[in-house]
C-alpha cells in the first residue's frame, strides 16, 4: 500500500540535505522516510503508514545514521531538517537492517509458498532487498492453530504477525471502532478484539490492505490466486456517490478481489475502502444477476442471445415514441449516447429523465467553491448540514475522523442522528427546520480559517429556507467551501448532462409514450413507486429493461437485456463531489450480457443509424465531451485520477418543501450502505447487514401506541410502505421517522413522492 | 538504631513514621511550611537544582535539570508523576521509604509540585504493592485533612492533590513513557521520544516524572539546605544512596550509603554481614538486574554513579544482587534474560524478537545443547537489539547477559563442553539476623 506520504517537492520551505552522500530537497519538516523515498532512496518500514496518524517507531526497520545524533534514529519519526547529513546505506546502517529483518524473521514462519501474501508481501520483498539471505535461529518457531477467523471475512494466522501495530492503530485511531488490541505481551503479542468477539467493523477490510505481512487475509481472496496470476487494473467503486478509487484484481477474466490502490487517491478516498465497496462484489454472482437475454412472451419467457435481444428492442422501439429512463448509477457514456439517439434522430423525440433526487433548488449551494473530500482533512471547521454521511457514504466518517484528530471542531445538524455527531457539538432539528440551526453557524464559521460544509442534498432539496439560510451564509464567508452529500451515484453526471427528473412520468401518464427503456432503472423500487405503479399499469407500450440484476421492473419488462456490471464495463461516472472518473473492467462478466452502452451503440445499429463511435472512448467524446459541464474533459485526462467537472446546470425541477405539522410525521429516507439491497445479496457481507427499521423517537412512538419491534406502516399521499418493525431511540427528532432506502423488497419507497427522499406521513400499526 | 545524615526521616528516627503526627515530631512537613507561599516556585526550583539530586530510579538525571525543561507557561496544566513501580529485580527501597515514611514521599510531591507550578500530582504505585498502597493512600487522606494537600495549601494560593494509582504489573510500567500510557488507561508501552515527558507527557502536558526516593530526598534538601545535600558524597553525584541487598549474604535488607564513602566490599561485608562461611563472592549485579555484573575483583569499587561507570557498570536502582561461588552464572543469566524475555512490551522488534532468542539459546546452552558458535551468535545479537529500540529495556536486557559473557566465559565455555550445567543444590535456607 501507500507506504510513503507524497512529498510536495515544489514547496516554499524546501529544505536541503545529505542523503548517501547526494544533496536532496524536502520541504522543512517533512517526515525523512519519505523524503527519502521521494528522492529516490527506500528506507524500509513496516509499522510506518503515514495514514494512520503520527509515527510509533516501533518495527525499527527504518534505523539510519543522522551525523550529530548519537545512536542510529528511525527515518519513520525523524523529520528532515536544513544540512542534516543522513546515510542510509553505511555499514552501522546496513547491520541495523540485517539485524532488525532477521529478528522479524526469527519467529516468522517462512511459509511463503503458502501464504497468500506471497509475492505481495513487503516482509518478503524487504528481505529480499534489505535483509541477511540466511537465517541463524535454529528455534523451533512459534506454532498457533490457523487460522483464526478475525472475523468472517478476515483470516488471523498469528504466527506470521510482526506486531507492527498498523491494524490495531487503524481501528483505534482511524476508524475508531475501538475493536482491535494487542493481547500478551512481548514475543507472544497477538492481534485480537477487545472481547474476543469478531471485528465487525464497517472499513474492517482495510487492515488486509495495510498488514505488510499475510497475517490478516480476506477469506474470500484466500487461496484463490497468486500475484503472477492476476492482473490489477485501477477503477472506481459505483457503490455510492463518494467514487472510491479501486484496484481490481482479476484472474482468468474473473473479478477475485477489490483492494485500495498501491498510490491511494488523496482527493477522494485516500487508499481506504468500506466493506462494502471492498467485498460487495459478489452480488454479480448472486443468483439475482441477469445473464441472458429474456423475451417475454404470452407462452412464456424465452432466453435469447445478446445478438437476437439487441434486435428484439430494436424491433420494439422502431417508429415508438420512446422513453428513456435512467438509474442513478447509468455512466455518462449511456446517458450521454441515450442523448445522443434522442437528438441525432435515431430515436426521434424520445423522452429522457432519471431516477433519483430532485435537487435543482440546491443550485446556489453548488455554485460556491467546492472542496474535495481531501480538503477536509485540512479543515478547521467541518459543519455537517443534514445527512447521514455515515450511512450513505461511508468513506466520509474516516475523513471527518482524520480532521478531527487532527483537532478540527465538527458541528453537525439535522434531523436523524448519525454517528459523526458524537464527534463535536450538534443540533437536532425539526425536518423544514434546518435553516433555524444553520442561522446559528454563523459565528463558528467566521471564526474558522478553513471552514467546510457537508450538505445533504437529499435533506437540503426538501428543505427551501435550508438552501436559502445556507447559501446566504455561505455568500457571506468566502473562505468557505461546501461539499455536496450526494443522494445518487451518478446523479452529478445525470444532472451535469441535463438530464432532468420529470417530464418522462408525466409523458406516460398522458399517454405520450409507446415504448419504455429502462437503463439501470427501476421505477417500481424508486420513490414514488407506487405512482410509477399506477402509471405502469396503464401503460399499453413495450418495456424493455437494461439492468444487471434482477428487480420488480425486469419481471415486468417484455424484453430484458442483462448489462454488465459495474465491475465488468468501461464508462464515466461522476461523483458527489464532481469529480469524473473512470470505470474499467476487472472481469468478463456472462457472455451474453453486455455494457449498457454497447447495447445502445448495437440498438442504433439495428435502427439503421450507425454512431460515429464504437467504443466507451469515443462515446465520451462524441456524446459527453459537447455538453458545457464536460468542456475539455477527455478519457485521457480523467486518466487514473479523475478529473473534476463544471458545476451542474440549474434546469431540474424543485422538490416539494417538506415540513412538520401537527397532522403528520416526517418520514426522512436514509439509504445505509450496508441495509441496501445489493448488501443483502451478497454472501461476503452476510454478517455486516444492518436491519431495515423504522427508528423513532420513544415519544413519538409511545404518542402513537409503539413500541419496539411493533410492525408499523408508513401512509402519506404518494402511498403506503410495507411494514417495517419500529425502533425507538432517544436520538431520532420527535415527529420524525428514520426509514431505510433501498432495503429489500423495498419498504419505504412507497410513501415518498418521486425524486424525494423525505415525505409527510401518517403511521399506522400493521 | 537512628542512622546518622541520613536523609529519611523515618531512618534517621529509627522508627516508623506512618502517623502524621509522628512525622511531624521527627521534622516533617517543615519543608512545606518553609517554601509553600514563602518561596519563589523558581527559586525553589534553583534549591533542587544546587543540590545536585540525581534520579534514583535507575538513570541517574539530574532532578533540578529534568524539572527545570518543563515549560514556565502557566496556561497550560502540569503533572507531578511519582514512579513508584519499583519493578527492577532485587530493589526494595521505595517500598521501605512507602511503608514507613509515606509522608516524606507525600511533602516531596508537593514541594516538587509547588516548584514546577503542577495541578495535580500522581503516584503510579506497582499492582503487587497492595499494602504499600494501602498505607499510602490512609497517608493521602491524613495529609489532606491536616492541609498539607488539596485546595489552598496552608492558606497559599497553591492547591495541588495526589492521585494513588495501582498498576497491574509490568516491568515496562516502570519507564517513564510506558508509565504514562497506562496511567492514562492505555497498553503500557513506551512513546516515541521526543517529545519527552517534560514537554508532553500524561495527557500530553508537561510532566515532572520521578522516582519515590528522589522526590522523598526533596524535603531535608529544603531544610538543612542545597549545600548541606551537595556537601554529601562526590561533587558530581552527592547524596545517599539506599541499597537493596539481597541473594547470598547473611543480613539481605536495605542500607543507606553515602555515595563514594563505601566500596561495594563494605556493602557486601559490613552492612550485609558478609557472605556464608567459606563462600566467595562470584558476582555482584550492583544496580538491579539490568546492569553489567562485576565479578570478584570489582569489590573495592566505591559506591557512586563514576566509579561504577568506570567499572562498567552502572548505579541504577540500587539492587544490589550478590551470588556466590555455589551459584551457576550461566543459570542466573538464563534466569535475567527468561525475565526479559517475558517483560518485554513486544513493540520495537529488537527487543521483542531478541530477548526471546536470547532465552532460547541460553536456554540450550543449560539444556546442553549449545553449540560455541552459540557465543558468537549471542554476541552478535547484543548490538543489534541494545541501543535500537524506544526505551532502555533491552539495553537491560542485553547488559547482564553481554557482560556475563564477557566476565565469566569460561563457564559458558564449559557448559557447551560438558553438555549443560550441572543441577543445582537445593537452596540453604540463610538464616537472616
Amino acid at each position: 500500500m501507500a507506504d510513503y506520504a507524497p512529498v510536495d517537492r515544489a514547496a516554499d520551505n524546501m529544505v536541503t540535505f545529505e542523503l548517501n552522500g547526494r544533496t536532496v530537497s524536502a520541504p522543512a519538516g517533512t517526515i525523512l522516510a519519505d523524503a527519502a523515498y521521494a528522492a529516490g532512496v527506500e528506507i524500509p518500514i513496516f509499522c510506518y503508514e503515514p495514514r494512520l496518524g503520527p509515527p510509533i517507531g516501533a518495527c525499527r526497520m527504518c534505523l539510519v545514521e543522522i551525523e550529530g545524533m548519537r545512536g542510529m534514529q528511525t527515518a519513520c519519526s525523524t523529520p528532515v531538517t536544513q544540512d542534516m547529513v543522513v546515510r542510509t546505506n553505511s555499514p552501522a546502517a546496513k547491520d541495523a537492517q540485517d539485524g532488525v529483518l532477521e529478528l522479524l524473521l526469527a519467529q516468522h514462519p517462512l511459509d511463503c509458498p503458502v501464504c497468500d501474501k506471497g509475492g505481495e508481501c513487503p516482509l518478503q520483498d524487504r528481505t529480499f532487498k534489505f535483509g541477511p539471505g540466511k537465517s541463524r535461529f535454529i528455534e523451533p518457531k512459534r506454532h498457533f492453530p490457523k487460522p483464526i477467523e478475525l472475523s468472517s471475512r478476515i483470516a488471523l494466522d498469528r504466527e506470521r504477525c510482526i506486531s507492527c501495530f498498523r491494524c490495531v492503530r487503524f481501528s483505534q485511531d482511524v476508524a475508531q471502532d475501538g475493536q482491535l488490541t494487542m493481547q500478551e505481551r512481548g514475543a507472544r503479542s497477538e492481534i485480537t478484539t477487545f472481547t474476543g468477539d469478531a471485528y465487525e467493523a464497517r472499513f474492517s477490510g482495510n487492515i488486509t490492505d495495510i498488514c505488510p505481512v499475510g497475517a490478516l487475509t480476506s477469506i474470500p481472496y484466500r487461496f484463490v490466486a497468486r500475484p503472477w496470476d492476476i492482473t490489477n487494473t485501477p477503477s472506481v467503486c459505483g457503490s455510492c456517490p463518494v467514487g472510491c478509487n479501486t484496484e481490481l484484481t482479476t484472474r482468468d477474466g474473473e473479478l477475485k478481489r477489490i483492494t485500495g490502490r498501491d498510490t491511494p487517491n488523496f482527493a477522494v478516498e485516500e487508499g481506504w475502502l468500506c466493506d462494502k465497496g471492498r467485498w460487495g462484489y459478489d452480488v454479480a454472482m448472486s443468483p439475482s444477476r441477469l445473464t441472458t437475454p429474456i423475451v417475454r412472451e404470452a407462452v412464456g419467457d424465452r432466453s435469447v442471445s445478446i445478438e437476437d435481444g439487441v434486435a428484439a428492442a430494436a424491433s420494439l422501439l422502431t417508429g415508438r415514441r420512446v422513453g428513456i429512463l435512467l438509474g442513478g448509477t447509468a455512466t455518462l457514456e449511456e446517458a450521454g449516447i441515450a442523448l445522443d439517439l434522442a437528438a441525432n434522430g435515431t430515436l426521434a423525440n424520445a423522452v429522457l429523465a432519471r431516477l433519483g433526487v430532485a435537487s435543482g433548488n440546491c443550485a446556489p449551494l453548488r455554485a460556491v467553491t467546492g472542496a474535495q473530500l481531501g480538503d477536509i482533512d485540512a479543515a478547521d471547521l467541518v459543519v455537517i448540514v443534514g445527512g447521514d454521511p455515515a450511512a450513505q457514504q461511508p468513506i466520509v466518517e474516516l475523513r471527518v475522523r482524520k480532521a478531527r484528530r487532527f483537532g478540527a471542531r465538527v458541528i453537525s445538524c439535522g434531523a436523524r442522528p448519525h454517528a459523526l455527531e458524537s464527534l463535536g457539538e450538534f443540533t437536532r432539528t425539526a425536518p423544514g427546520r434546518l435553516g433555524d440551526a444553520i442561522a446559528g453557524l454563523g459565528d463558528a464559521i467566521a471564526q474558522a480559517s478553513r471552514p467546510v460544509i457537508l450538505w445533504d442534498e437529499a435533506d437540503l432539496a426538501s428543505d427551501p429556507g435550508a438552501i436559502e439560510a445556507l447559501s446566504g451564509l455561505l455568500a457571506a464567508s468566502p473562505h468557505a467551501t461546501q461539499l455536496m452529500l450526494g443522494a445518487d451515484v451518478n446523479g452529478a453526471g445525470l444532472s451535469a448532462l441535463g438530464v432532468p427528473t420529470t417530464g418522462l412520468y408525466e409523458a406516460i401518464a398522458a399517454d405520450e409514450i409507446d415504448a419504455l427503456m429502462c437503463v439501470h432503472a427501476d421505477p417500481l423500487e424508486a420513490a414514488g413507486s407506487v405512482a410509477w405503479q399506477t402509471a405502469l399499469d396503464g401503460f399499453g407500450g413495450s418495456v424493455i429493461a437494461i439492468a444487471t440484476y434482477a428487480s420488480t421492473m425486469t419481471e415486468r419488462a417484455d424484453l430484458v437485456l442483462p448489462a454488465l456490471a459495474m465491475w465488468e464495463q468501461e464508462g464515466t461516472l461522476v461523483s458527489m463531489t464532481n469529480r469524473a472518473q473512470r470505470l474499467r473492467p476487472g472481469a468478463a462478466g456472462p457472455a451474453q450480457a453486455a455494457a449498457g452502452w454497447e447495447i445502445l451503440i448495437a440498438i442504433a445499429h439495428h435502427l439503421g443509424h450507425p454512431p460515429a463511435y464504437r467504443t466507451a472512448a469515443s462515446a465520451f467524446g462524441h456524446t459527453v465531451a459537447s455538453h458545457p459541464a464536460f468542456r475539455g474533459v477527455t478519457p485521457d485526462l480523467i486518466g487514473t485520477d479523475g478529473a473534476v467537472v463544471g458545476a451542474w446546470p440549474t434546469a431540474d425541477t424543485h422538490p416539494a418543501a417538506i415540513v412538520a405539522d401537527a397532522d403528520h410525521l416526517v418520514l426522512v429516507a436514509t439509504r445505509d450502505a450496508f441495509g441496501d439491497d445489493m448488501t443483502a445479496r451478497s454472501h461476503a457481507l452476510r454478517t455486516a447487514v444492518s436491519a431495515p427499521v423504522l427508528r423513532m423517537h420513544p415519544a413519538t412512538a409511545q404518542a402513537l401506541w409503539l413500541n419496539d419491534h411493533d410492525r408499523a406502516v408508513l401512509v402519506s399521499d404518494a402511498g403506503n410502505s410495507t411494514a417495517l418493525s419500529v425502533r425507538c431511540d432517544t436520538r431520532v427528532a420527535e415527529g420524525v421517522i428514520v426509514g431505510p432506502l433501498g432495503a429489500p423488497g423495498h419498504p419505504i419507497e412507497g410513501a415518498l413522492a418521486r425524486n424525494q427522499h423525505q415525505a409527510l406521513v401518517r403511521v399506522e400499526r400493521a | 538504631m537512628p542512622i546518622l545524615n541520613s536523609v529519611y526521616r523515618h531512618r534517621e528516627a529509627g522508627h516508623v513514621l506512618t502517623d502524621l503526627a509522628a512525622y511531624r515530631a521527627a521534622g516533617g512537613f517543615a519543608a512545606i511550611e518553609q517554601s509553600i507561599g514563602e518561596m519563589e516556585p523558581d527559586d525553589l526550583l534553583y534549591v533542587f537544582h544546587r543540590s545536585g539530586l540525581r534520579g534514583r530510579g535507575g538513570a541517574g538525571f539530574p532532578m533540578g535539570r529534568k524539572a527545570s525543561f518543563l515549560p514556565k507557561d502557566a496556561k497550560l496544566a502540569k503533572y507531578v508523576v511519582c514512579n513508584a513501580d519499583e519493578s527492577e529485580p532485587g530493589t526494595f527501597k521505595d517500598r521501605e521509604i512507602i511503608e514507613m515514611n509515606p509522608f516524606q514521599l507525600i511533602e516531596g510531591m508537593v514541594l516538587a509540585g509547588y516548584a514546577i507550578g503542577a495541578d495535580r500530582g500522581y503516584i503510579y504505585i506497582r499492582g503487587e504493592y497492595e499494602h504499600q498502597a494501602r498505607v499510602l493512600d490512609a497517608a493521602l487522606i491524613a495529609a489532606r485533612e491536616a492541609g498539607f494537600l488539596g485546595d489552598k495549601i496552608l492558606r497559599s494560593d497553591f492547591s495541588y492533590d495526589i492521585t494513588l494509582y495501582r498498576g497491574a504489573g509490568a516491568y515496562i510500567c516502570g519507564e517513564e513513557t510506558g508509565l504514562l500510557e497506562s496511567l492514562e488507561g492505555k497498553r503500557g508501552q513506551p512513546r516515541l521520544k521526543p517529545p519527552f515527558p517534560a514537554v508532553a507527557g500524561l495527557y500530553s502536558s508537561p510532566t515532572l516524572i520521578n522516582n519515590v526516593e528522589t522526590l522523598s530526598a526533596l524535603p531535608p534538601i529544603v531544610t538543612q539546605g542545597a549545600d548541606w545535600y551537595a556537601a554529601l558524597g562526590p561533587e558530581k553525584s552527592p547524596g545517599t544512596k539506599i541499597f537493596s541487598i539481597s541473594g547470598h549474604v547473611v543480613r539481605p535488607g536495605n542500607y543507606e550509603v553515602v555515595l563514594g564513602e563505601t566500596t561495594l566490599r563494605e556493602l557486601i561485608y559490613e552492612h550485609a554481614g558478609g557472605l556464608r562461611e567459606g563462600r566467595q563472592v562470584k558476582a555482584v549485579w550492583v544496580g538491579g538486574s539490568s546492569v553489567p555484573v562485576l565479578g570478584a575483583a570489582h569489590l573495592d569499587t566505591p559506591l557512586d554513579y563514576e566509579s561504577l561507570n568506570a567499572a562498567g557498570t552502572f548505579l541504577g536502582s540500587g539492587g544490589c544482587i550478590v551470588m556466590d561461588d555455589s551459584g551457576c552464572i550461566v543459570r542466573a543469566t538464563l534466569r535475567l534474560a527468561s525475565f526479559y524475555r517475558h517483560e518485554s512490551c513486544g513493540k520495537c522488534t529488537p527487543c521483542r524478537e531478541g530477548t526471546n532468542w536470547m532465552e532460547r539459546i541460553l536456554q540450550r546452552m543449560v539444556d546442553g545443547d549449545g553449540r560455541m558458535e552459540d557465543l558468537e551468535l549471542l554476541e552478535s545479537l547484543f548490538g543489534r537489539i541494545s541501543g535500537k529500540v524506544l526505551c532502555a529495556l533491552a539495553d537491560g536486557a542485553v547488559a547482564p547477559v553481554a557482560s556475563a559473557i564477557k566476565m565469566f566465559r569460561e563457564d559458558f565455555v564449559a557448559a557447551v563442553t560438558n553438555g549443560g550445567t550441572p543441577r543445582p543444590a537445593p537452596m540453604p535456607v540463610v538464616e537472616v539476623r
